[in-house]
């Protein structure tokens, strides 16, 4: 039996949540997206720590790079250091357009990064290519048990 | 280097091996109501050791010493970076010596038999050493101001980016989910609100990209402007098309150049060309050749022309000649196209009658300019 995805996305800006939310409810897929809006909360959930304990394993990280009290590259050396969340694929979604920034994301071992665009039908665009791509087409390693 | 501790005094340093001529020089100086402190050097060591130590109004150099030159004095601040000017005070060495040590970088010269003269040039060798230190430091001024405005408009431009993709992407999704829900009233004013934002987008993009122009880091190396045109039509690939435009041009040089602002140029001015086209299916026609030391590129339209009296005005940032109903744009790509040109040592221009179409005209130099903190690549 096919599970549903799981989303975690990472993001400070409620606006952006709210968005992607809705355009993959809308989309053909059924996803599950849960969101934490700064980088410790999001180690928190994925190490199922405190109120995480009984948060789902997300197969696909959405994470943004400027967050609050731990920010979006330092969440990303975690999780890839992490022997038992580093196969999770981490796709970056920012607005950054730095260079330096794509660099150094790819270098820490993300696994995709994606501009978030400046008005909406690139945005719908990006985020349901996004979701199509990493939880249609991909091959995902197996989910691992609780 | 110590502060001058001298109390009003001038502090001289005297390059000279007789001791009466140092009493000649420094009465001559009091005479004529400049009260000085000297030092005397005899030997190359003597001197750098003083420079380095002391702050010094004025050098009066003996150009014959047994085992030195006055004139090496000069030479010797030169390597030190330092800005004294150096009188040369002489027997009578004739006049070619005399230009040679203006020329070499002294001062002034003044003859021993002629030590009247003394005063004033040391005076005067002083007022153009503060014009020069005033004028370089007004010159460290103004860069310093202009960078701190361009890294203003870069942040600001930068951060405005953020909050500006929410107005957009919420009054665009607004406009998606209420169109004809609301009434004819709300439909018009969330398509203000949505033109806007995304006119105000444009803006801050173009506004970053001028000032990423001036930012350090201009990547000089050796560019086919065919292949740079190339990718500057590329990117005009939609504006071509709906236009039917044809760009005509011949081999173009290889230039010194940082190829991306050169891609930039060229697409500015063909989309230019192109936005402002008359009746006629737009014909841009592309050339550049040597002429002397530099390249000149022309590009010339058949477009609506320009009025003589706005030739020059065209290039300044935000200068529109019509109105945004007629022809969309924020009159900044020229500005950039004009930062980038003389970023690299060119210049532009444009060459244009109303109803005749417009050419316009940059140079670049055939040797690159190698700026401050800049690379030339080969």
């Amino acid at each position: 039996m096919k599970t549903t995805p799981e989303i975690l996305m990472v993001d400070d800006n409620p606006a952006d949540i709210d968005l992607t939310s809705e355009i993959l409810a809308q989309s053909k897929g059924r996803f599950h997206v849960n969101a934490v809006t700064d980088g410790v909360e999001a180690i928190s959930y994925l190490r199922h720590q405190g109120k995480y304990a009984q948060a789902p394993v997300p197969d696909l990280v959405v994470l943004d790079l400027n967050l609050p009290r731990k920010d979006g590259c330092e969440v990303l050396s975690n999780i890839k250091a992490d022997p038992a969340l580093a196969k999770i694929p981490v796709v970056i979604f920012t607005t950054s357009q730095a260079s330096t920034d794509i660099t150094r994301s790819y270098k820490l071992g993300a696994n995709c990064y994606l501009r978030k665009p400046g008005n909406l039908p690139e945005f719908v665009a990006v985020v349901q290519s996004m979701a199509e791509f990493w939880l249609g087409f991909a091959s995902l390693p197996q989910r691992e048990k609780r | 280097m110590l502060p001058n501790p001298t109390n009003g005094k001038l502090r001289i340093l005297l390059v000279e091996d007789e001791p009466a001529d140092v009493e000649l020089a420094l009465r001559a100086l009091r005479q004529a109501g400049l009260d000085a402190i000297g030092d005397v050097a005899q030997t190359v060591e003597e001197f750098t050791d003083l420079v380095r130590k002391n702050s010094y109004d004025v050098i009066l150099a003996d150009y014959k010493l047994p085992n030195w030159n006055g004139m090496g004095s000069v030479e010797v601040l030169r390597q030190e970076g330092l800005d004294v000017p150096v009188v040369v005070v002489s027997g009578s060495l004739g006049e070619l010596t005399a230009v040679e040590c203006i020329k070499g970088g002294a001062a002034d010269y003044v003859l021993k038999d002629d030590l009247a003269r003394l005063p004033e040039a040391a005076r005067r060798a002083m007022r153009e050493k503060k014009l020069r230190s005033d004028h370089k430091r007004a010159q460290e001024e103004l860069a310093r101001s202009n960078q701190e405005l361009e890294q203003f408009a870069y942040v600001a431009s930068h951060d405005l980016q953020e909050p500006l993709r929410m107005v957009a992407t919420y009054t665009q999704l607004l406009a998606e989910r209420y169109k004809g829900k609301l009434d004819a009233d709300a439909d018009k004013y969330i398509h203000y609100a949505v033109d806007g934002a995304l006119r105000m987008q444009k803006l801050v993009q173009d506004l970053l990209a001028l000032s990423r122009v001036g930012r350090p880091g201009l990547r000089v190396r050796s560019t086919d402007c065919t292949a740079a045109l190339q990718a500057g039509l590329q990117n005009l690939e939609t504006a071509i098309q709906e236009s039917g435009a044809r760009v005509e041009h011949a081999q173009l040089p290889v230039v010194m150049a940082d190829s991306s602002q050169l891609v930039q140029v060229f697409q500015n001015l063909i989309g230019n060309a192109i936005k402002f086209r008359g009746s006629e299916t737009p014909v841009i026609q592309v050339s550049g050749e040597a002429k002397g030391k530099e390249w000149v590129f022309t590009l010339a339209d058949n477009g609506i022309g320009i009025p003589a009296e706005n030739t020059e005005s065209v290039f300044v940032i935000f200068r529109r000649l019509n109105t945004r109903e007629e022809y969309p744009g924020n009159g900044i790509g020229l500005s950039i196209c004009k930062k980038i040109i003389e970023r690299h040592g060119g210049r532009i221009w444009v060459e244009s009658e109303v109803g005749h179409g417009s050419t316009f005209k940059f140079t670049l130099p055939v040797t690159a300019i190698e700026q401050q903190g800049e690379r030339t690549e080969p």
